[in-house]
């Protein structure tokens, strides 16, 4: 399944009315990850993490590949990384997709795969005394993935209809439409599911798909991820004996570098069914450092206009009720991304004066410096939402799984929550006035279709 | 449970109790109207409490009143606290509450770092007996209900939309009919004093259940029960005393089409079923399912027909409960039990030309479960997949604590541990009686989300053969069997088929 970076658990649900601070980062005089990390490193290159966690007769087995739809530099080429996702249940040689799904199921795990813009993550929880097997499968078919131009073609089909289930969304276009006009070159122009037209076209480029196997399923462009009830030393030998002879590779990717943008873009489009209008504002962001204050700060940033404390949220959510979702901010990622503001509107009469509201609350953070305590509990908000986070084998993997896809190293968790902790009052109008001015912006409205 | 009498059903919970503890390390005592699972070691501490009310207690005409009432809670202020100002307290602890709402039960679902516990369980607790109900909570959370339904049931989300068109047809004159956030017109007709009213009414000790999961301290879930009980209305034991009715019969093939700018035809197929997890049937019933279905799974045979040989779309699976995925992972939400289920497939979005072929073919492979059964082969790797991996569907005390007052309600041992011993001494005989019993394809209420709505079902009642279109060339084997789904027959009842526009979809029941 492609994810959609930051609103990636349905930010629309029906169900469950929660009222969740969604953030995502923290900082602590001590270290903020709190369990023990062992790392080794074989001669080919994968770098293997595991996670000291009580999770007494269950592990989480995540294998990362640091590689996403910003590889998919080719024209024409856009969802590959998502497309090859797939491919990956295909199966090998020694286990053919049914003998592959046949060894899962009677493992009984939970096993899946998802992509993103920069990175590709196959996780299984399981019962712990599966590891070996796990080991076994998941190596197989990142050595030995094998799978004819047959099956390759019939999974086309499968990328197709999860793109139409994604665009019976209209966030999915909006995004969609916002991405194409705030980045000319660089490959975060697409979203990670790829355009219809290269969807349509998937079916006929085997031979690619192929290519982009042998391009970055490679031991130095992944990482494997364990968490939970396993023995270092028995995962380290089985480790260096199933994957010890993956050969390494030496593809770097011709990422274009985004220049800057030269003034603001503007867009309207409609959607043929039912639906308030929705309006997203971008702004070009930093990349992710766990060295450089920009992005924490901007991070901070993001929860004092859009947090549920945020006066911007209280005035229009609660106050005016203009919107019933309001959402911003930017996902860490290793080239920089959009700053993304989304909300939807109660009232088409009102889409002038959301915007204005929010354009004016992001001027006001140029100049006007935030109250100690307000910083204080947006720093503490942070914190506990990332402890909350922490609650099972899964989560913690995913969790260091993205800090690791973006740097290689399993430290900077800690080191980006010690940047939230030294974001100041001075370093959040700095970035507002660096990040968020009017040649930076991009702005898409969506409205229903006049009918 | 509604349909045992309110004194029979206070004994079971009680004799329940000792299956409560879940067979989990640290279990606090049981208790009256309480669970506890206590880990010591966890930094997070889950509060969930249940209230035997759901949208079948919306009164009629007011559809919609249950969850205006869930959500006044959910996303509302205290007595003593305005919205915004409980926001601004949670705000720093990262705490949050959260308000679940369904057909029958209601559950208030609290989570935060133990550091916080004390001061947020004070706000929790004024939230449950206290609510603040006022004017501006009220009209926030119907335009956000109205919302709900006029624009992204309708407009974005083709899935759920027929996920709830077939609810809407299965359940036409049965107090589940409308969907659990209510009408768009039961919405509009209700004032908030309706709402304080509903709340006084139904928020009441004798339907409430208490779970606490997590490092809480000794004693917190006794002070829990206690203050909760003490604050709210006692209740008499009466006001779930009526069974609810049956559902209707469905008639033949039946169908409901809702006509939108689709960008593909989304389908859900579904019967009534007389089982629940309180069925000795519900565990054969459980392996059937699986092997013919599992949710987001190759493990199962439509979606191995379908997706894997041929690519129709993303995925197919099938249910014998109403499933509510929990956010992003693959396992049911728990704290939504119902005294009445339905089986259910669920076609995701097929490109249109494809998508009465699809149809057929799932008709057609229910029929072959049904003809055919599984093999001993397949009920063994089936059996030994749920054992296992029934065990991930509780992989943190909150979703554990969940299924334990699951379990109350259908008054069973706790769920994963009652899956371990249904399947131990079950058989592939026992699993095939039970498929004939409860499973069938000749009567099904079928919703379809679809571009031009009335061609497509024209071409259904034609009778001629349905077309399917390949990305590549198939294997013999496949082509073979197409040509046995393109004229399957589909013995649609003409007198139940209707046409539906979108804008009208949930309006108010029938």
């Amino acid at each position: 399944m492609a994810r959609l970076p930051g609103w990636r658990h349905g930010w629309l649900a029906l169900v469950v009315w929660s009222l969740v601070f969604g953030v995502s980062a923290a900082q602590s005089a001590e270290k903020i990850f709190p369990f023990p990390v062992s790392v080794f490193e074989l001669d080919n290159g994968l770098k293997v993490v595991g996670v000291d966690y009580d999770s007494p007769g269950i592990i989480a087995y995540y294998t990362v590949v640091r590689t996403g739809s910003r590889n998919e530099v080719e024209p024409g080429f856009s969802g590959y990384a998502h497309f090859f996702e797939h491919m990956m249940f295909r199966g090998t040689e020694k286990y053919p997709t049914d003998a592959y799904n046949e060894a899962i199921k009677r493992l009984g795990a939970d096993s899946n795969a998802f992509t993103t813009s920069d990175w590709t993550t196959y996780h299984t929880v399981a019962s712990a005394d599966a590891l070996e097997t796990i080991i076994d499968l998941e190596s197989d078919r990142f050595l030995n993935l094998s799978y004819s131009e047959d099956d390759y073609r019939t999974e086309a089909g499968a990328i197709l209809g999860e793109y139409n289930l994604n665009f019976s969304n209209p966030i999915s276009l909006l995004r969609e439409k916002a991405h194409d006009l705030a980045f000319t070159i660089h490959p975060y122009k697409h979203t990670t599911i790829g355009l219809l037209d290269d969807i349509r076209a998937m079916p006929e480029h085997y031979d690619y798909s192929v290519e982009f196997y042998d391009r970055y399923y490679r031991p130095n462009n992944c990482i494997i991820v364990v968490v939970g009830d396993f023995d270092q030393a028995e995962l380290e030998r089985l480790v260096t004996r199933y994957y010890g002879a993956w050969e390494p590779g030496d593809f770097e990717p011709a990422i274009p570098v985004e220049p800057p943008q030269a003034r603001e873009q503007t867009a309207e489009i409609t959607w043929p069914n039912p639906t308030l209008p929705l309006l997203t504002i971008g702004y070009h962001a930093p990349r992710f450092s766990d060295e450089r204050i920009d992005m924490p700060a901007l991070d901070v940033l993001s929860q004092l206009l859009f947090s549920q404390n945020a006066p911007l949220f209280q005035q229009l959510y609660l106050q005016e009720q203009a919107v019933d979702v309001i959402q911003g901010g930017a996902v860490d990622s290793r080239d920089p991304p959009l700053f993304e503001v989304i909300a939807r509107i109660t009232k088409p009469d009102q889409i002038a004066h959301v915007r204005d509201a929010i354009l004016a609350e992001i001027e006001r953070f140029k100049t006007e410096p935030v109250d100690d305590a307000v910083l204080a509990d947006t720093k503490s908000a942070m914190r506990y939402s990332f402890a909350r986070g922490l609650d099972s084998p899964g989560p913690i993997a995913e969790t260091l799984g993205h800090y690791l896809q973006l740097t290689g190293d399993p430290d900077t968790v800690n080191r980006v929550y010690e940047l939230y902790d030294a974001v100041t009052a001075e370093d959040i109008m700095m970035v507002a006035s660096t990040y968020f001015a009017d040649s930076n912006r991009t702005v898409v409205l969506l409205t229903e279709e006049e009918r | 449970m509604r349909s045992l009498s309110r004194p029979l059903c206070l004994a079971l919970l009680a004799s329940a109790v000792a299956a409560a503890g879940c067979g989990g390390a640290g279990d606090t005592p049981p208790a009256a109207n309480g669970i506890g699972l206590q880990t010591p070691n966890s930094p997070l501490v889950t509060l969930r409490v249940t209230f035997e009310t759901g949208s079948v207690d919306d009164p009629a005409g007011k559809n919609g009143l249950n969850a205006l009432t869930a959500l006044m809670i959910g996303r509302g202020g205290t007595a003593s606290l305005t919205y915004q100002e409980l926001t601004t307290t949670l705000y720093p602890w990262a705490a949050s509450i959260g308000a679940q709402h369904d057909k029958e039960v209601t559950t208030i679902i609290g989570e935060v770092h133990r550091d916080h516990l004390e001061p947020f369980y004070e706000i929790f607790r004024e939230l449950i007996v206290a609510p603040r109900l006022d004017a501006d909570d009220f009209e926030r959370n119907r335009d956000f209900l109205t919302n709900a339904i006029v624009s992204t049931l309708r407009g974005n989300d083709d899935e759920e939309l027929g996920k709830q068109t077939l609810n809407a047809l299965l359940y036409a004159g049965h107090p589940y009919e409308a969907t659990e956030m209510g009408t768009e017109r039961g919405l509009a007709a209700i004032m908030v004093d309706d709402v304080r009213a509903f709340h006084a009414a139904r928020y009441t000790a004798d339907t409430m259940l208490v779970g606490v999961a997590g490092g809480y301290p000794d004693g917190f879930l006794e002070r829990v029960e206690g203050d909760l009980t003490a604050a709210l209305p006692p209740g008499d034991g009466s006001i779930n005393a009526g069974a609810l009715p049956a559902p209707r019969a469905v008639d033949g093939l039946e169908l409901l089409l809702v006509e939108k700018d689709a960008i593909a035809t989304a389908i859900s197929i579904g019967f009534p079923i007389a089982v629940t997890r309180a069925d000795d049937d519900f565990y054969p019933l459980m392996v059937a399912n699986s092997y013919f279905g599992e949710h987001r799974t190759f493990n199962g045979r439509l979606m191995n027909q379908m997706r894997g040989l041929r690519g129709l779309n993303y995925g197919d699976y099938s249910y014998i409960e109403n499933f509510i995925q929990d956010g992003g992972s693959t396992f049911p939400v728990p704290n939504t039990p119902r005294s009445q289920q339905f089986f259910s497939i669920w076609i995701r979005p097929v490109p249109h030309h494809n998508a009465a072929f699809a149809l057929r073919q799932a008709v057609r492979e229910l029929a072959l479960l049904v003809e055919n059964g599984l093999s001993q082969t397949d009920f063994e790797a089936t059996r030994e997949y749920l054992v296992n991996y029934s065990k991930l569907y509780v992989q943190t005390t909150s979703r554990r604590l969940g299924y334990a007052m699951d379990s109350r309600f259908y008054d069973t041992e706790f769920f994963i541990d009652e899956i371990r011993s249904r399947l131990e001494t079950l058989t592939v005989d026992e699993v095939n009686a039970a498929i004939r019993r409860h499973l069938q394809a000749d009567n099904l209420a079928i919703a379809i989300v679809t571009r031009d709505a009335e061609a497509f079902r024209d071409d259904l009642l034609s009778g001629e053969p349905s077309p399917v279109t390949y990305n590549t060339a198939v294997g013999d084997e496949i082509l073979a069997e197409d040509e046995a789904i393109k004229p399957y027959p589909l013995s649609i009842n003409p007198g139940r088929v209707r046409v539906v526009p979108v804008e009208e979809m949930f309006v108010e029941v029938s």
